[in-house]
Formats: structure tokens, C-alpha cells, sequence
């Protein structure tokens, strides 16, 4: 294992769908013989990718999870976290953003910086993950790196410059030239593997050199040293410019650009110096944990492998063999029998094995250090967890996971499908927090929520092929929640005498609206006015009650119960006779407490010609949709809107027919707000309805 | 702090112009200042101003983008309420549409072509404008003689333009308003100058018809906040 630091890279790749991360990856792999053999996405030879190991993820072409993967290129080690592009599994990127140190930004030569582009840039704006752009698919017809390169300072309002420039583009692409090297490189051998270099081609060898000048004088301000050299006018030697380009591109005010088409072979090899040169390692980077000892107090780890170990784990996955578990260390190492304990839940586990991934398969090792990336098998616990020795004991803080917003019911069709669903529901929401599960009490269904239509249809995928579960499946629906607006009293007797022993209980308190959180009890009962056994009781009976509001069945949330007095019988008094108080006293104040029903929010970004900007914002409008604004760059615009998400079903359908099918959109949970009264009055008839006919 | 105190606190207030936004009076209003001297965070506070009186805004912003655009809300907003969450702050954003043009892709028909969409198709319906950005060096005094025109068609009770003035330039109209717009002075009903004044910032009413401040008034700027002084 490599001990030092400045020689480990901790890296992500991360864009929009289908601009070829995974086709990178591949070829990445290749250059650093992890693999021996080129296998493309969608390839002839049927074998797929090799970061894409799930069946699914071969046959759609698209990355479902993040797969981890080691390689070494020249003497630094490199992790690898391949992220999904798709919106929908927006968790996966954001918990490989968490834990990474530096990040590539894969972007299409063709198609530039797209919605998801700057959802994805955002996201490492939020985990201040310095980044290259590495400008894709240079042999497509269409392929502008310039326009892509302006597009990064327009748009992602990234300070970013080219380092190369290509030699020839689409069809004609051969090789790029090296700004800071000033020479050619080209890439021959049957998979580019042999590095060519030569002079500039004549051609271009002025516009290079205005390219470089331009380039200098944007990085000098990044170094002195560099300053004076150019100022004075005399050769500069590349180490000068590299440790610019590096400054910046740490301190997130840098974005070097490099261009290639990763199908093509081209370019990669030079991608991976810039790896190497530009980004940070862990030791450059400032990470931070909260001391739960000290009132939860801020502190910057150490790197240093002989100081307590700090290791978040960031992704779970349950295969063949058990749940493995991804995690980033921090400072300290752990061996191989170690005793680490879980800091949430405070409970000691030994350290089984460790392994380094590489996509499916995996190597064992004996030890892990600070700034790694490795998985532990055999160890329970959830995603986000830290794991500690027992001197110290912290938490990393916490990563943004997004709510729920639509839900499906998964119906099992025997008994044998029912049990394997269990066990894949148990495995996915252990793995994904987005992915929620439930059953509903009254119609017996179990139900699935998450970020999409997509993201459920993968789940169902994978229940049918990794659990062989068949399931039917219900139309998807709008995860609705209920939440009340003002504080109710209630006073309520539960009595029930019908021969035999009865049942007596008598709550009384109030609710009132949480602002953070789904649901609190809160018990301010003295005297002993309901005996302690049956206050737990009580708080069962209010969480059944808030699994369903009166309006429209949905779950309430952002609710406090009080209890602060109440009754019992020294016979009849039950924990049931309790639990029905509390439901009884909920049903009562409930409707005085003026519920109101929330439905999801999505930020939709629809990006088209704009000729079409007319038709697109009247779509929007039709939806309930709120504009929050438009971008006109040219021929081009880009309709920024807040949309119900219930309004959204169909919309792709709508979209292509309003735009000849030039426009497109993405879009991605924002908030939940009170739906207008106008849908909750139907909402509410609806629900009256489907209770009224069972 | 409720939105109906925010309204009273507002120090826009200070150029005693309550009465502009509200009652339907059609005004064009100029303000005018050197390069990165505050221009856009005053354009916001009138902004804000119809906004929480239940007035749209459609703010055009030509060269900067939407986030950033939103961003001067955010600051200028969280500045008045003094951090401060107010609940009807999501509702007050119902009212103001931003919309973006790069610097080579504005002109004056496209904007037309864009409100006309929004207004025939009963998108969004603004009564107040903001135009960020407007060159006025390449634009003369015809077409804005015809874009006041079109203000009034469109229903529009007030509109504000940004413009950038140079040290070197010293050409100055009859009435004190300085290049780039002292030749379209006239279509302004008013014009305000920012200037800096050793550490101080100051706003000078240069011209005002529906002022309740005289012309030549000038009004002091928080040089953090850019936000009118309310003494």
C-alpha cells in the first residue's frame, strides 16, 4: 500500500447521462492495466462496461450505482468513484461528492454544459470539490470544446480554460496540442496507447501560442513566481505553470479544460497527468468531523495515520457474501481484526476483511489508511454512519438527502414473491436513503417511494432479477403529506365496558406544528395521572395516528403531541386501552388544528430553441408551474420553473410535441408546499370516494 | 417582522416615491453610477418595493445570470428583514420573473417578442420592469422613445434602467445627467446618480417628477449594504 498521501488521488466522475463516464472509466482502466481488454458500453461483444456490473446497468447502457475502483497511473494511486448521470439517483453523486477529494467533469463536446451538468457542478460547489472538465466526444459530428469552454464560464460560472487545444475535431480529430508543454501529442497503437509527440503542425502554431499567452496571464495570478517569469518575457519552465494551474484549480478558482473522445482513445493518458498534477490529494484538502464529547464541536481531521481513526462509511451494498460496506478514512488505519465502533450507535464491530474494489470484483488487503477508499465486509451499519476508535469519539457531519417525492404500490403475486421482496425492500432501503418503503395498514399494500419514475422502475428491475420477486405494480402517485397549521387542545376518554375485563384510558394535551423534523412526543404528565408503563402507550398511539391524515390519506408530518394530563383505572387501564385513547384524542384535534396537504416541488429546468420559449413557459403555466426565470444565449434558452410534481406525468410527451421534439428537461425535487385549495378539495372528494367503496 | 412592517421600514421610502408603484402612474426612472458602484442592488430595492406591494416585476437582466440575479433578491431581502424568516417571502417571489439575454443576444424587439408571450398568453403580467444592463451607447434616442411606448401598451406602470457612465466621459446633458444617456434625458421622469464620496456613498436625485424630495436632494448610501439610509 502506498503510505504517502501526496501520492493518493481521491476522484469522482461525474456529468451528465450519457456524455461517456463510463466509457472513460473504461478506458482509464485500460491505460493503468487494471483491465486488458476494451469492452464498450453498448458493445457488440455483449460483455458491457466493466464499471457497470449490474445486468441492468449493461442492458439500459446507463450507470445505476457508483462503482468503486482502484488503479495506479505512474506512482500515484488512484480511487475511482463512477457516478450515475441520471437526476434520479442524484444520492449516489452526492454521496461520492462527500467523500471525494477531487473531481472530473465529463462534459459532451456536442451537447455542452446540460441541465444535469450544472445540477452535478452544484453539488460539488456544495462539497467544495476542486474539479477538471474534461471536454468528451471531440470525434462527434457537431463537437465545439470552445463553445463547451465558454459555456463552463457562462454558465457554471467556473474560471475555465483550455490546457490543449485539438488537432482536427469530429471525424478529423488526431490529437491535441499541449498548451503548457507546447508540443503535439498524438496517440497511435491499436487502442491509443502509444504517445506520439511532436512540433506543433504549423498550422496552428500562432493561434497556440495566442492560447498561451491568454492561459499564462489567467494562471499567473495564481503565483508570484510565475507573474515575474512571465512579466519578464523569458522561458518558462512548465513545473511554473503546472503549480499555477494547481493552485487554483484547489482553492476552486481554476477549472483547467482538456479535451479528447474517450471511444477514440484520445486523450485520456494526458487526462490522467492532469489527475495527477492538478488535483488535490487528501492531505490538501480540509475535511471536518463534530466532536460529540465536546457539544458536538468542529474539528479538522488529522490525514495522519497515527492519530485515532476517523472513517466514514458512504455507500452500502449487499452481495454475495454480505453486506459490503464503502468507506473513506479520514486519519488513523485500521488492520485487518481491529475493533472500531460505530459512533451513532455506539456499538463495537471487529474489522473482518477489507477489501479494495475494482468495480464487482474485489482484492484483499491487510490495512487501510487515511485518505482511502476501501470496503469492509461483514459490518451493520447504515449509510453515513462514522466509525471511530475508541479514543475519540465524532461524526462526519451529515450528508443532504433529498425526501421521497413519488410512490408506487408493489403488490407481490404468491407467497414465494412476497418473502423474496422482503428481502430485496430490506437490502434497498439499507443501501439507498432516498428509497423508502412502507406497508399501508388500511389496504394491506406495500408501497415504494423515491426520486422518480425512473429510480422506482430500476428498484422493480432489480426485485425481479436479483430476487426472481415478481411483483404487479400500481400507477405512480405523488407522495402528498399532510401537516396542520395551528395548535389544537384535546381532552379524550377511551371507555369501552363490554363484559369481561373493560378498557379505560384518558388522554389530554394538545398538537401543535414542528418546524423541524416529522413527528415529536412530547410528555409533561406529573402526578402520575397515566402511569409510566403506558406512556409509551400513548406515543404509539399518536405515530399510528400520523401514519395517515383525514384528508387524503397521506402521512402527516411535522407534528408535536403533548400529553399533560389525563386518567386510568386500576383494572381497566391497558396499554391498548392507551393507544386508543391517543388515536381517539389525535382524531379530535386533528381537523381543529386546520391540516392542510403538502405536495412535492420540483425545480424543472427545460432547455430548447428559443422560438419555443412562448410555448414552453405556457406549458409550464398550464401546470401550476411558477417561472423563477429564463436564459437567452442566442438561438438558445433555458426556462428556469418551480412545478408540482402531480403536473409533471407526461410531460416529456408534452414537451416533444410542443417543440418538435428540439426541447428537453430535467427536473429535481425543490420543496413541499401546500397544495392550493382548489386540488385538496379533490384531492379530499377522492379520498372520501376510494374509502367509501373499500 | 411581518411583510406589511417590512413595507414601512423600506428605505426606498426615503425618496418619497410610495405612491408610484401602487396608483398607476407610468414612470420611466434612470439609475445611473460607474462600474461596480451598487447600480443593481438599487434596481432590486425598487424591485422589491412594487413586490411587496403586490405589484410583478419582470427583472431583465442582460449579461449576468439568473442565480446571480436572484442572489441580489436574496441579499437585499435578507438585509431589510434583518435575516430574519418571514412566511410570506415565498409568496412575495410569486412576483418577479427574471429573465436573462447575454449582452450580443439583447435587443429591444426580442424583448418585446418575450413580454408579448407572457402577456397575451396570461403567463405573467408585469407592471414593473427592470432593465439591467441596457446599452445605451448603442442605442438612440428614437428607440427608446418607442420602447417608453411600448411600456405604456403593455400595460407597464414603471420601468427602471441600470446604466454605467465613465470617469473620462464628461459630456453631461442640460439638466445634469451625465454620458451615456444625456441625450435621452428628457424620456426619464427620473434620474438618479450614484456617487462615492470619500467613504461615504451617495444618491442624487439629479431629476424627479413624482418625487416627494426635491431634485437635487441627495440621499446616503450604506456603502456595505447599498441600501438607502433611512435618515
Amino acid at each position: 500500500m502506498n503510505k504517502d498521501l501526496t501520492k493518493v488521488r481521491n476522484i469522482g466522475i461525474s456529468a451528465h447521462i450519457d456524455s461517456g463516464k463510463t466509457t472513460l472509466t473504461e478506458r482509464i482502466l485500460f491505460y493503468t492495466n487494471r483491465i486488458h481488454a476494451i469492452h464498450e458500453v453498448r458493445g457488440k461483444d455483449g460483455v458491457g462496461a466493466k464499471m457497470d456490473s449490474m445486468e441492468l446497468e449493461k442492458e439500459r447502457g446507463i450507470t445505476i450505482q457508483s462503482a468503486a475502483t482502484f488503479c495506479s497511473w505512474k506512482d500515484i494511486d488512484i480511487n475511482i468513484i463512477d457516478t450515475p448521470g441520471h437526476v434520479d439517483f442524484t444520492v449516489e453523486v452526492e454521496r461520492a461528492l462527500r467523500v471525494l477529494d477531487g473531481a472530473i467533469l465529463v462534459l459532451c463536446s456536442v451537447g455542452g454544459v446540460q441541465s444535469q451538468s450544472i445540477t452535478v457542478n452544484r453539488q460539488m460547489t456544495r462539497y467544495r470539490v476542486p474539479r477538471i472538465a474534461f471536454v468528451n466526444k471531440c470525434d462527434r459530428t457537431g463537437a465545439n470544446p470552445e463553445r463547451v469552454t465558454r459555456q463552463l464560464r457562462e454558465k457554471l460560472n467556473l474560471n475555465a480554460h483550455m490546457l490543449q487545444m485539438p488537432i482536427g475535431l469530429e471525424g478529423d480529430l488526431t490529437g491535441m496540442v499541449d498548451l503548457v508543454k507546447m508540443q503535439a501529442v498524438y496517440f497511435d497503437g491499436e487502442n491509443g496507447e502509444k504517445l506520439r509527440y511532436e512540433a506543433i503542425p504549423a498550422a496552428m502554431a500562432a493561434e497556440a501560442e495566442e492560447r498561451r499567452q491568454a492561459l499564462l496571464e489567467e494562471v499567473s495570478m495564481f503565483s508570484d513566481e510565475l507573474m515575474e517569469v512571465v512579466l519578464e518575457g523569458g522561458d518558462i519552465d512548465p513545473a511554473l505553470i503546472y503549480d499555477a494551474v494547481r493552485r487554483g484549480t484547489i482553492n476552486l478558482e481554476f477549472t483547467p479544460v482538456f479535451v479528447g473522445s474517450a471511444y477514440k482513445n484520445k486523450g485520456i493518458q494526458l487526462l490522467l497527468d492532469a489527475v495527477e498534477a492538478f488535483l488535490p490529494c487528501p492531505i490538501d484538502v480540509e475535511n471536518t468531523a463534530l466532536d460529540l464529547k465536546n457539544n458536538e464541536a468542529e474539528f479538522k481531521v488529522t490525514n495522519n495515520p497515527a492519530d485515532p481513526l476517523v472513517m466514514l462509511a458512504f455507500k452500502l451494498e449487499d452481495g454475495r457474501y454480505g453486506q459490503l460496506t464503502y468507506v473513506r478514512t479520514y486519519q488513523g488505519q485500521v488492520r485487518k481484526g481491529d475493533t472500531i465502533y460505530n459512533s451513532r450507535t455506539g456499538k463495537k464491530v471487529k474489522v473482518g476483511r477489507l477489501v479494495r474494489m475494482h468495480a464487482d470484483e474485489m482484492e484483499e488487503i491487510e490495512e487501510c489508511g487515511s485518505g482511502d477508499i476501501v470496503a469492509l465486509f461483514g459490518i451493520d451499519c447504515a449509510s453515513g454512519d462514522t466509525f471511530t476508535s475508541d479514543q475519540i469519539s465524532c461524526s462526519m457531519s451529515s450528508m443532504h438527502i433529498p425526501e421521497p417525492v413519488i410512490s408506487l404500490a408493489v403488490i407481490p403475486v404468491d407467497n414465494k414473491a412476497q418473502i423474496n421482496m422482503s428481502k430485496a425492500l430490506n437490502r434497498f432501503t439499507k443501501e439507498d436513503p432516498t428509497f423508502k418503503t412502507f406497508v399501508d395498514h388500511e389496504t394491506g399494500e406495500t408501497i415504494i417511494s423515491g426520486m422518480g419514475e425512473l429510480h422506482l422502475e430500476v428498484y422493480i428491475e432489480r426485485m425481479k432479477r436479483e430476487y426472481k420477486a415478481e411483483v404487479e405494480v400500481g400507477a405512480p402517485q405523488v407522495a402528498y403529506r399532510e401537516t396542520i397549521t395551528n395548535r389544537a387542545d384535546f381532552n379524550y376518554t377511551h371507555k369501552k365496558q363490554t363484559g369481561g375485563s373493560g378498557q379505560f384510558g384518558r388522554v389530554a394535551g394538545y398538537i401543535e406544528p414542528l418546524e423541524e423534523g416529522e413527528y415529536e412526543f412530547v410528555d409533561k404528565i406529573v402526578g402520575g395521572v397515566i402511569p409510566r408503563e403506558f406512556i409509551p402507550s400513548c406515543d404509539k398511539g399518536f405515530r399510528k395516528s400520523v401514519e395517515k391524515g383525514a384528508l387524503c390519506g397521506a402521512a402527516i408530518t411535522g407534528v408535536r403531541c403533548v400529553i399533560n394530563d389525563g386518567a386510568f383505572h386500576a383494572v381497566d387501564s391497558s396499554d391498548i386501552a392507551f393507544q386508543l385513547a391517543a388515536i381517539g384524542a389525535f382524531k379530535d384535534a386533528y381537523m381543529k388544528a386546520k391540516p392542510v396537504i403538502m405536495e412535492p416541488i420540483m425545480k424543472v429546468a427545460v432547455e430548447g430553441p428559443s422560438e419555443f420559449q412562448g410555448a414552453v413557459m405556457g406549458s409550464i403555466n398550464q401546470r401550476r408551474g411558477m417561472i423563477i426565470g429564463s436564459m437567452e444565449e442566442g438561438n438558445y434558452t433555458v426556462v428556469e420553473a418551480e412545478v408540482p410534481l402531480s403536473e409533471m406525468f407526461g410531460y416529456s410527451t408534452t414537451l416533444r410535441s410542443l417543440t418538435q421534439g428540439k426541447a428537453e428537461f430535467t427536473m429535481e425535487f425543490a420543496t413541499f408546499k401546500p397544495v392550493p385549495r382548489g386540488v385538496s378539495e379533490e384531492l379530499v372528494k377522492k379520498y372520501q370516494e376510494e374509502k367509501k367503496n373499500g | 417582522m411581518g411583510d406589511s412592517s417590512m413595507k414601512v421600514n423600506n428605505p426606498i421610502r426615503a425618496l418619497g416615491l410610495d405612491n408610484t408603484a401602487g396608483e398607476g402612474l407610468q414612470s420611466m426612472g434612470l439609475v445611473i453610477a460607474r462600474a461596480g458602484l451598487g447600480k443593481t442592488a438599487i434596481l432590486v430595492q425598487f424591485a422589491l418595493d412594487c413586490m411587496l406591494l403586490g405589484n410583478k416585476v419582470l427583472h431583465v437582466s442582460i449579461g449576468q445570470s439568473v442565480d446571480k440575479t436572484r442572489k441580489w433578491y436574496d441579499d437585499i431581502l435578507s438585509m431589510l428583514t434583518d435575516g430574519e424568516k418571514i412566511e410570506s417571502i415565498p409568496e412575495i417571489m410569486r412576483n418577479r420573473m427574471i429573465m436573462t439575454f447575454k449582452e450580443s443576444a439583447f435587443t429591444r424587439a426580442k424583448l418585446e417578442e418575450r413580454l408579448d408571450d407572457l402577456v397575451k398568453q396570461d403567463i405573467y403580467k408585469p407592471t414593473c420592469l427592470i432593465i439591467d444592463g441596457y446599452d445605451f451607447e448603442h442605442n438612440d434616442y428614437a428607440s427608446m422613445e418607442e420602447l417608453r411606448g411600448f411600456m405604456g401598451q403593455r400595460g407597464l406602470k414603471m420601468i427602471w434602467f441600470s446604466a454605467v457612465s465613465h470617469r473620462e466621459d464628461k459630456r453631461v446633458s442640460a439638466n445634469g445627467v451625465p454620458a451615456p444617456c444625456h441625450e435621452v434625458d428628457d424620456l426619464f421622469d427620473i434620474v438618479l446618480f450614484i456617487k462615492p464620496e470619500g467613504e461615504a456613498m451617495k444618491l442624487d436625485i439629479i431629476k424627479c417628477d413624482d418625487c416627494a424630495v426635491h431634485p437635487g436632494t441627495s440621499l446616503g448610501l450604506d456603502p456595505a449594504t447599498m441600501l438607502i439610509q433611512k435618515n
